[in-house]
C-alpha cells in the first residue's frame, strides 16, 4: 500500500514537473503567442516551482510581457524572485519600473529598501511613486529614513505618494508595537504642510494610538 | 436639510467637505487629540460653512446597474450630483442627459480619466463607483486616497489581498465606505437576520446561501477575436482594462461580455455570493471573519459546498435549481433547532417553518433601526445608510471591513472549485493550508495601476 501511495506520489510529481517544463519552454519560444506566454505565466504564478523564476524574469524586460512575467513571479514563495525584482530595477524605467516596484512591495523586500529610495527620490515620477507606496508596504525604520529623504525632492502625485508610505511605515510600526516611533511619524507629517486628506489621516491615527 | 435642489459653487466647494470633517472628527476625538502644530487651516477651521450644504457626489464607471443605484441617491435629499467619469463615453454622457434632468440644468460634467476626474473635483466629497469587478477595488482605493468616501457596487474586490488593500485605505484615511449589498438594509432580510440573532430560531446549524444558477465557477481564459481600437476619445481601451492583464479588443467586453472572464469576474459564486454570503455572515454574527472550511464539490458551479465558520455553523451555496428553499433571486435561508425562515427578491413576506415565526415583524425591524441608527425598508435604503453615515462618520452597515470579510469566503470558496480540493483557511492569519492556494490570494497588478 504504501509503495503504491509512493509511486502515485511520485508519478504526480513528474506530471507536474513535465507540466512546468511545457510552460516555461512557451515562454521562450519564438511560436509561442502572446496570448500563450500570458497563460503559461499565469499558470507557473499557480504552480511554479524555483525552475520557472530565470525563464519569467528574462520577460520583465519585454514590454508586452512584463506585467505577466511578474504575474508568474510575484506569488513564487522562493527567495530567488526577490534577487531576480532587484536585478531589474536598474534595467527598467518608467512604468515596467514602477510594476517592479510594487511587486516588491507586495513581497516585502527589505533588502530593496535602499534601490527603492534611489527610485523614490528619482524623477521618474511613475516608478518614484510605485517606490514610496512599495517602501511603505516593507514598513521598517529604514524605509521610513529613505522616505523622508524622498520626500525633499518630490512634487504632485510622488509626494502624496511619499506621504501614503510614511502613513504605511507607521502603521507597520504601531502593528509591531512600536507605537512611539509611529507616532513620531504621524507628528512630523503635520509639520510637513501636506494634502488635507493626509493631515486628516495622521490626525486620526494620533487619536486612535 | 433643505428640499430645494441647490447648485454647489466648486469655487468654494471644499467646505461641506471640511465641514464633514470637523463632524467626523469631533465625534471621534480626533480634534481634541490632534496637536497643536496642525494648522487651523489644515483642519478646515477658517472657513463658514453654511448649515444646509449637501453632499456633493460624483461618478465613476456608472452603466446600468450604476444608473439604478444613482436614481436612488438622486432621490436622497441632501446629495447633489455633479460629475461623472467613464472611459467610455457613451455611457458617460447617459448619465450625464439623466442627472441634468434631474437637476433641471445642463451642468454634470464628464471624465474619461479617473486620475485627472480625482485632481480636477476636489469639491466632490463621495463618488458611487459602479465600473464592473475588475474595477472596484481600485477605484474606490483611488477615491479614498483622494478623500473621498466611496459607495462601491459588488463584487467589490477581485482577490483577498484587493479586499484588504480596501480595508486599509479606508481605516488609514479615515473614509467612509459601502459595498452595494443593498438587501443588508431591506427590512425582510433584516427581519430574518435579527431573528436569527434574537434565537427565535434556536440554535441555528446551517444557513444557506443563494449563488448565481448561471455561469460557472470555473472561469474562462480564452480572448475573445481582437477587433479594431476605437479612438480613445469613444473607449480608452487600456484604461477600461486598469489593472487586469492585457488582451486585445473587443466590443462584447464593454456591453458587459466581461463577465465570466476570469481576469475580470469573480464567477457565478461572486455574482451573487457577494449579496448572499454577507446576509448569512451577518445574520450569523460572522461579518468580520471569512469561513474556515470549504469542501470541494465535483460540479460546476459550487452548488452544494458545504463552508464551515469557526463558530461551527454551517453555510451552504445553493443555485436551488428547484426552488427547494426560496423562489426568487439571491435568497438566504436560516435553518436552527426551533424552525427556518427564508427570503429572497420580489417576497411579499418572509417564509417561516411556523406563522409565529412571523410574528413583530415592524417592532423587530423598528429595534434593529433604532439600536444601530440604520436606515431600513426598501434596499434603496442602503444609499440613506450611505449618506447618513457620511454625516455621521460612522461604520456603514456594508463597510470595508464587511465587504473583505465576506468577499474573502467567496474568493476561498473560488479557489477551492479551481483546485479541485478541500481547502482550510485562518481568517485571522489570512492564510490556506495550501501553498497553490496561498498564492491565488493576489495578482499582481497591470503596470501603471499599482495600488
Amino acid at each position: 500500500m504504501t509503495n503504491s501511495i509512493q509511486t502515485l506520489s511520485a508519478m504526480a510529481v513528474t506530471t507536474a514537473a513535465g507540466e512546468e517544463q511545457k510552460l516555461i519552454d512557451a515562454l521562450g519560444s519564438a511560436d509561442a503567442s502572446r496570448k500563450e506566454k500570458s497563460d503559461a505565466c499565469r499558470e507557473l504564478g499557480r504552480m511554479g516551482s524555483p525552475a520557472a523564476i530565470k525563464p519569467l524574469a528574462a520577460l520583465l524586460e519585454d514590454e508586452e510581457m512584463s506585467h505577466m512575467a511578474r504575474y508568474g513571479l510575484e506569488p513564487n514563495p522562493s527567495l530567488a524572485v526577490d534577487s531576480e525584482f532587484r536585478t531589474a530595477l536598474g534595467k527598467l524605467k518608467g512604468k515596467l519600473l514602477a510594476g517592479v516596484c510594487g511587486s516588491i512591495g507586495i513581497r516585502k523586500d527589505k533588502k530593496a529598501i535602499d534601490l527603492l529610495g534611489e527610485i523614490a527620490s528619482s524623477s521618474d515620477a511613475v516608478a518614484a511613486a510605485a517606490a514610496a507606496r512599495a517602501l511603505g508596504n516593507i514598513g521598517t525604520e529604514n524605509c521610513v529614513r529613505v522616505l523622508k529623504a524622498a520626500l525633499s525632492k518630490a512634487t504632485g502625485n510622488v509626494r502624496l505618494a511619499v506621504f501614503e508610505g510614511l502613513l504605511r511605515c507607521a502603521e507597520a510600526l504601531v502593528e509591531a508595537g512600536k507605537t512611539d516611533d509611529a507616532k513620531e511619524i504621524y507628528e512630523s507629517i503635520g509639520l510637513m504642510n501636506p494634502p488635507r486628506q493626509i493631515s486628516i489621516a495622521a490626525a486620526l491615527a494620533l487619536d486612535s494610538i | 436639510m433643505s428640499e430645494k435642489k441647490s447648485v454647489p459653487s466648486q469655487s468654494n466647494s471644499s467646505k461641506p467637505s471640511r465641514r464633514r470633517f470637523m463632524q467626523g472628527a469631533a465625534a471621534t476625538g480626533a480634534l481634541a487629540a490632534a496637536p497643536a502644530f496642525f494648522p487651523a487651516k489644515v483642519l478646515g477651521l477658517e472657513g463658514a460653512v453654511a448649515p444646509n450644504d449637501k453632499i456633493v457626489l460624483g461618478g465613476i464607471g456608472v452603466g446600468n446597474r450604476g444608473r439604478t443605484v444613482l436614481r436612488w441617491m438622486l432621490r436622497e435629499p441632501d446629495v447633489y450630483f455633479v460629475a461623472d467619469c467613464d472611459p467610455q463615453v457613451a455611457r458617460a454622457k447617459i448619465v450625464k442627459e439623466m442627472v441634468d434632468e434631474w437637476n433641471g440644468n445642463s451642468d454634470c460634467k464628464l471624465y474619461h480619466n479617473i486620475h485627472e476626474f480625482l485632481e480636477a473635483r476636489t469639491d466632490i466629497d463621495a463618488v458611487l463607483s459602479t465600473t464592473g469587478d475588475r474595477w472596484h477595488a481600485l477605484a474606490a482605493i483611488l477615491a479614498m486616497r483622494a478623500g473621498k468616501d466611496v459607495y462601491s457596487e459588488k463584487p467589490s474586490c477581485m482577490t483577498i489581498a484587493e479586499g484588504q488593500a480596501v480595508v486599509d485605505t479606508s481605516n488609514r484615511y479615515g473614509r467612509i465606505y459601502q459595498t452595494g449589498t443593498q438587501r443588508l438594509s431591506g427590512d425582510q432580510f433584516v427581519f430574518c437576520n435579527e431573528s436569527v440573532r434574537l434565537g427565535r430560531l434556536g440554535k441555528v446549524h446551517t444557513v444557506r446561501a443563494h449563488i448565481a444558477p448561471w455561469d460557472a465557477a470555473e472561469m474562462r481564459h480564452d480572448w475573445l477575436p481582437a477587433q479594431p481600437e476605437p479612438p480613445k476619445s469613444e473607449t480608452d481601451w487600456d484604461h477600461w482594462l486598469g489593472p487586469c492583464p492585457w488582451r486585445p479588443y473587443n466590443e462584447e467586453y464593454c456591453r458587459g461580455g466581461w463577465r465570466g472572464h476570469y481576469d475580470f469576474h469573480t464567477s457565478c459564486i461572486g455574482e451573487w455570493g457577494a449579496h448572499t454570503f454577507p446576509q448569512c455572515q451577518d445574520a450569523i454574527e460572522m461579518i468580520d471573519q471569512a469561513a474556515s472550511e470549504y469542501g470541494y464539490v465535483n460540479n460546476e458551479s459550487g452548488d452544494g459546498m458545504v463552508t464551515k465558520f469557526s463558530n461551527g455553523i454551517n453555510m451552504v451555496l445553493e443555485r436551488d435549481m428547484d426552488k427547494k428553499y426560496w423562489h426568487g433571486s439571491c435568497g438566504v435561508r436560516y435553518e436552527g433547532e426551533e424552525g427556518w425562515l427564508a427570503t429572497a427578491d420580489g417576497y411579499e413576506k418572509v417564509e417561516a417553518s411556523s406563522p409565529e415565526l412571523l410574528a413583530d415583524f415592524d417592532k423587530i425591524v423598528n429595534e434593529y433601526s433604532e439600536r444601530t441608527g440604520r436606515a431600513v425598508g426598501d434596499v434603496s435604503r442602503h444609499v440613506r445608510n450611505f449618506f447618513d453615515c457620511i454625516h455621521s462618520r460612522k461604520q456603514t452597515v456594508a463597510n470595508a471591513s464587511a465587504m473583505h470579510r465576506t468577499m474573502s469566503t467567496v474568493h476561498a470558496a473560488n479557489i477551492c472549485m479551481w483546485l479541485k480540493r478541500d481547502l482550510t483557511y485562518d481568517p485571522f492569519k489570512q492564510e490556506f493550508n495550501d501553498d497553490e492556494a496561498n498564492r491565488l490570494r493576489t495578482r499582481a497588478q497591470r503596470e501603471p495601476w499599482i495600488m
